[in-house]
C-alpha cells in the first residue's frame, strides 16, 4: 500500500516534470514546407531557406537593422573552419537558429548559429579517381520537410535529415567515370528536387533531371543536347552530340505562376575546337525555360550560338518585373559569361535588352532577333587568337543580386583578355575534351580588373562600379537598408552603398570569397552576416549597444 | 600422414601467398632518375603536342599556369625528374590533378616532361664557355648586392642558387643586356611617400586596393596602408638596371653566364 502510494506519487511528480519541461522548451518549427519556399525571405527575413534567398534568386534581404551608418560597428561573432582541402562555394541555409551549410570534398555541417560549434558532419566517401573540373566544391543544400538535399562529386543526389545528417536515400545521376560530376545546389519545387550535372569539359551529355523528394525516384529528364528526331537535333554535326558537353552546374529560378523552371547551361564541347562540332550546337550556352511538372521545354534562347571560348551560360537568372519602354514586362535577368547583359521576356525568351556590361570583342551586337553580330577573326586556332573576354568570362557563377524596391541589378564584373588556342581532341570517355586552352593576356601594362557594377535592368545602363586591383569571384548580397555586400580579389570582404557604390566597410578575411555568397538572418533579434571565405565561416553582428 | 600435413602446409601457404599477392597492389617498377627522353627532339615534339591536349587547359599554354599551377619554374624550384614523374603519375589526391590514365605509358609521362623543361631549363646547345672562378668573382661585384646564391648576397632581387637549371644562356643574356624586361610579382619597384615626407624605394612583396607590402632597399620588409601615406608610386621599369657592353664587357658576360650554368641549387632533392 505504502509502496504504492510512493510510486503514485513518484509519478505525480515525473509527470509534473514532464510538464514543467515541455513549458520551457521552445517550441519545435514546423518542417521546411512549400509555402516556406515560396515566401522566400518573407516580410522578416529570418531565415534563409533556398539557394538564392527566394525562387527569384534576388539575394536582397528585407533586413534593416544593419544599416550604412552602423556597418562599421560590424564585429565577428565566431568562425568556423572546415579542415578541409578547398575552398567553400556555398550558400548556406539558415532554419531555427542552426546553418545548413555544404563544403569542399562534399563534406557537410549543421553548425549552432550562436557559437560556430558544429551539431553534425557529414562526410561522403568519394572515389580517387573524380573527373570534376575546376575544383572539388558545392554551391549548396536545398531543403524540404525535415530533409536536405546535395549533390555529389560523384554524380549522386543525396537526401540528409536534417536532425542527423545521415542519408534518407542516394539516387545516382551518371556515372561519374564517364565525365559526370554534379556541384550546384539542388532546388525543391512542389515535391520535387531539381538538379544539373556538371561535365563539360569532359564530353558528357548534359541533363537536368527532377527527383521525387520522398523517394528519391527520378520524375523527369531533359536532355540538354535533343536526340535523334528531336528538334534542335541538327544544330550538332555528325555524332558530336554524344559527347557535347552542355552541363548545368549552376542553380536555375523558378516562376511559381508559370510553374516555369529557368537554368543556364554550360558549352558545348570540345570547349575550343569549332570544327569537331559545327552547328548552333543547341541548347548550350543558353536559358531553357522548362515545365516544372514536366520537363518539357516552353522556349529557350541562346546566348552564344557555336560557342568556342568556353563561354559556359551558367550564371544565376534572376526574375523580377520590370518598367521597359512604359510597359510592365515580366523578365529574366542575366549578366552572361560572354560580356553581354541581358533582360529577357521570361514569358517568351524574347530579348528586351542586350547590351555589353565589360569589354567584349568577339561580337558587336545583339541583333533584333536576338542573334549575336559576330566580329571576324575570334574561332581558336593552332596560332591562337586574342578575344575579351577572357575564358573566365565577364562574370560567372558567383550570384549577382538584384534589389526589387530600386530595380537595380548588381554584377561582379571581370575585365579580363585571353588567347585561346585549338586542336583537334581525340575523346577517350571519362577524359578531358577541351581541343585547346587559353592564355590570360597579363603584362604589366594590361592586367586583368574586377568591377563591383550596378545595371539598370531596363536599359543596360551602368551606374555606378566600384573597381578592384584584381578580379573578383565573389556572390553579392543586398539588403533594405541599401547596402551591398561583396567581396573582392584580394581577401577584403565588403560593405558598399547600393545607391551610390560608395565603399562603406571592409576586412580582410584572409582569403577571397569564391562564388560563394554573404547570407544575412536573424539571431535573437540580432541580424546576423554569414560570410564563407576559403575554408572558414564567419559569423558577423553589431554590439548588442549600436542597434 | 606428416608428410600430408606438410604438403597441406605449403599449398596452404602458396594459396594463402598467391592469394595476398593477387589483392595487394601491384608493385611499383622503379622510376629512373632522370628523364629516359630529355633532350630527344622527337620526345619533345611529342610531349608538347600531350601538354597542349591533357595539360594546357590548366597550366596554360605557356606552362606558366592558369587555375593549376606555374609549371615552368619546378625544376629551378628544385623538383626532381623522377619526382615530377611520379605526381604526373599518381596526381594530387583532393585536388583537380588527376592521376595519369594507366592506359598511357610511362614514355608519354616522360615526353611531355622532356617538353616542359625545354620552357625554362638550358638547352645541350648551351655548353659552357667562359671562366667560372671569374664569372664568380664579377657576379659578387655587379649582382650580389641585389642577388642571393647559396646563401649569400642580396634579397632585394630574385634568389638564383638553382637559377642554373632554370633559364637558358640566350634569356640570361637577354635579361641581363637588357634587351627583354621579366615582369616577375613581387620585384616591382615601388616607392612609398609617408605623410611626413619620408621616401622608402623598393620592391612591391605584395599588396591590395587598402594596402602595400615592401621590401626596401635596405631589405626591410614592411606593409603601409594606403589611406595613411601620402602616395604609392608603381615604376613601370624593372629594378634590374641593363647590363651593356660598358658596364659588363662580353668576356666578363661569358664568365658570369658560365659561372651561373653551375648553380643548380644545393639541396635539388625535394621530391
Amino acid at each position: 500500500m505504502r509502496s504504492t502510494s510512493t510510486l503514485v506519487r513518484l509519478a505525480l511528480v515525473a509527470s509534473l516534470a514532464t510538464v514543467t519541461l515541455t513549458a520551457q522548451q521552445p517550441a519545435v518549427p514546423a518542417p521546411v514546407s512549400n509555402q516556406d519556399l515560396l515566401n522566400g525571405l518573407g516580410a522578416d527575413g529570418a531565415n534563409w531557406l533556398t539557394f538564392g534567398g527566394n525562387y527569384a534568386n534576388h539575394r536582397f534581404s528585407p533586413l534593416t537593422q544593419i544599416t550604412p551608418e552602423n556597418v562599421g560597428k560590424l564585429q565577428p561573432q565566431w568562425t568556423f573552419q572546415t579542415g578541409t582541402l578547398g575552398n567553400f562555394e556555398t550558400t548556406t541555409l539558415v532554419r531555427d537558429n542552426v546553418l545548413y551549410v555544404t563544403g569542399p570534398q562534399n563534406v557537410a555541417w549543421a553548425v549552432d548559429a550562436r557559437s560556430g560549434r558544429q551539431i553534425w558532419r557529414y562526410r561522403r566517401e568519394l572515389p580517387p579517381n573524380l573527373t570534376a573540373c575546376c575544383g572539388l566544391v558545392n554551391r549548396g543544400f536545398a531543403a524540404l520537410g525535415d530533409r536536405l538535399f546535395m549533390v555529389t562529386l560523384d554524380a549522386h543526389l543525396l537526401a540528409l535529415d536534417m536532425k542527423t545528417g545521415a542519408i534518407v536515400w542516394d539516387a545516382t545521376l551518371a556515372d561519374y567515370t564517364q565525365g559526370y560530376a554534379a556541384t550546384l545546389a539542388p532546388v525543391v519545387v512542389k515535391d520535387k528536387v531539381i538538379v544539373g550535372v556538371a561535365g563539360g569539359e569532359y564530353g558528357i551529355r548534359g541533363f537536368i533531371d527532377a527527383y521525387s523528394a520522398d523517394t528519391g525516384k527520378q520524375a523527369w529528364r531533359f536532355y540538354t543536347i535533343p536526340g535523334p528526331g528531336e528538334p534542335g537535333f541538327n544544330s550538332w554535326q555528325g555524332d558530336s552530340w554524344k559527347i557535347g558537353g552542355t552541363g548545368v552546374w549552376v542553380t536555375g529560378a523558378y516562376d511559381p505562376e508559370q510553374n516555369l523552371l529557368f537554368y543556364g547551361t554550360g558549352n558545348p564541347g570540345p570547349d575550343y575546337h569549332s570544327a569537331s562540332r559545327e552547328g548552333d550546337n543547341l541548347y548550350s550556352c543558353a536559358l531553357v525555360a522548362l515545365d516544372a511538372d514536366t520537363g518539357k521545354l516552353k522556349w529557350h534562347y541562346q546566348f552564344t550560338p557555336h560557342d568556342v571560348h568556353d563561354y559556359d551560360a551558367t550564371e544565376v537568372p534572376i526574375l523580377g518585373d520590370l518598367m521597359i519602354n512604359g510597359q510592365l514586362r515580366k523578365t529574366v535577368m542575366f549578366a552572361n559569361r560572354n560580356g553581354f547583359y541581358y533582360t529577357l521576356d521570361r514569358t517568351t525568351g524574347r530579348v528586351l535588352v542586350a547590351k555589353p556590361f565589360v569589354q567584349t570583342t568577339w561580337a558587336k551586337s545583339i541583333d533584333a532577333q536576338g542573334r549575336p553580330v559576330l566580329e571576324p577573326g575570334h574561332t581558336p586556332d593552332e596560332k591562337g587568337e586574342t578575344t575579351c573576354p577572357d575564358l573566365t568570362g565577364g562574370t560567372n557563377f558567383w550570384p549577382p543580386s538584384f534589389d526589387p524596391r530600386t530595380k537595380m541589378f548588381f554584377v561582379n564584373a571581370r575585365e579580363a583578355c585571353a588567347t585561346f588556342y585549338a586542336y583537334k581532341p581525340e575523346y577517350v570517355a571519362g577524359q578531358r575534351f577541351t581541343g585547346g586552352a587559353q592564355q590570360v593576356v597579363n603584362t604589366r601594362d594590361n592586367r586583368p580588373w574586377g568591377a563591383l557594377r550596378a545595371i539598370d535592368p531596363a536599359t543596360g545602363e551602368r551606374k555606378w562600379e566600384y573597381a578592384m586591383p584584381t578580379p573578383s569571384r565573389a556572390g553579392l548580397l543586398t539588403t533594405a537598408s541599401n547596402l551591398l555586400f561583396a567581396g573582392d580579389g584580394d581577401g577584403n570582404f565588403l560593405a558598399l552603398d547600393s545607391v551610390s557604390g560608395k565603399l562603406l566597410w571592409r576586412y580582410q578575411m584572409g582569403s577571397p570569397l569564391h562564388g560563394t555568397s554573404p547570407v544575412t538572418y536573424m539571431l535573437d533579434g540580432r541580424q546576423h552576416l554569414l560570410v564563407p571565405a576559403g575554408t572558414s565561416l564567419t559569423a558577423w553582428a553589431l554590439p548588442a549597444e549600436s542597434r | 600422414m606428416r608428410r600430408i600435413i606438410a604438403a597441406t602446409v605449403i599449398v596452404g601457404c602458396l594459396a594463402g601467398g598467391a592469394l595476398v599477392r593477387a589483392q595487394a597492389p601491384a608493385p611499383t617498377p622503379a622510376v629512373p632518375r632522370a628523364n629516359p627522353l630529355a633532350s630527344d627532339p622527337a620526345a619533345i615534339q611529342a610531349g608538347m603536342a600531350m601538354f597542349r591536349q591533357r595539360c594546357a587547359d590548366c597550366h596554360g599554354m605557356d606552362a606558366r599556369g592558369v587555375r593549376g599551377p606555374d609549371l615552368t619554374q619546378v625544376w629551378a624550384s628544385g623538383r626532381t625528374d623522377d619526382g615530377l614523374f611520379r605526381t604526373v603519375r599518381r596526381g594530387i589526391p583532393g585536388t583537380e590533378m588527376p592521376a595519369t590514365n594507366l592506359r598511357s605509358p610511362d614514355d608519354e609521362v616522360w615526353k611531355i616532361l622532356a617538353y616542359l623543361k625545354t620552357l625554362s631549363a638550358p638547352t645541350a646547345a648551351d655548353a659552357p664557355v667562359g671562366n667560372v672562378a671569374n664569372g664568380e668573382r664579377v657576379f659578387r661585384a655587379q649582382c650580389a648586392s641585389c642577388h642571393r646564391v647559396n646563401g649569400r648576397g642580396g634579397r632585394i632581387g630574385p634568389e638564383l642558387s638553382r637559377i642554373g637549371s632554370a633559364r637558358s644562356r640566350t634569356a640570361l643574356t637577354r635579361r641581363i643586356r637588357g634587351a627583354e624586361e621579366e615582369w616577375i610579382e613581387g620585384y616591382e619597384p615601388v616607392t612609398v611617400t609617408t605623410k611626413t615626407g619620408q621616401t622608402v624605394r623598393g620592391v612591391k612583396k605584395n599588396s591590395d586596393a587598402f594596402s602595400v607590402q615592401v621590401m626596401d632597399t635596405r631589405e626591410r620588409i614592411q606593409g603601409y596602408v594606403r589611406s595613411d601615406v601620402q602616395t604609392v608610386t608603381e615604376a613601370k621599369q624593372s629594378a634590374m638596371p641593363a647590363f651593356d657592353v660598358t658596364r659588363l664587357p662580353e668576356n666578363d658576360l661569358n664568365d658570369v653566364l658560365a659561372y651561373m650554368a653551375t648553380l643548380k641549387g644545393f639541396d635539388p632533392a625535394v621530391r
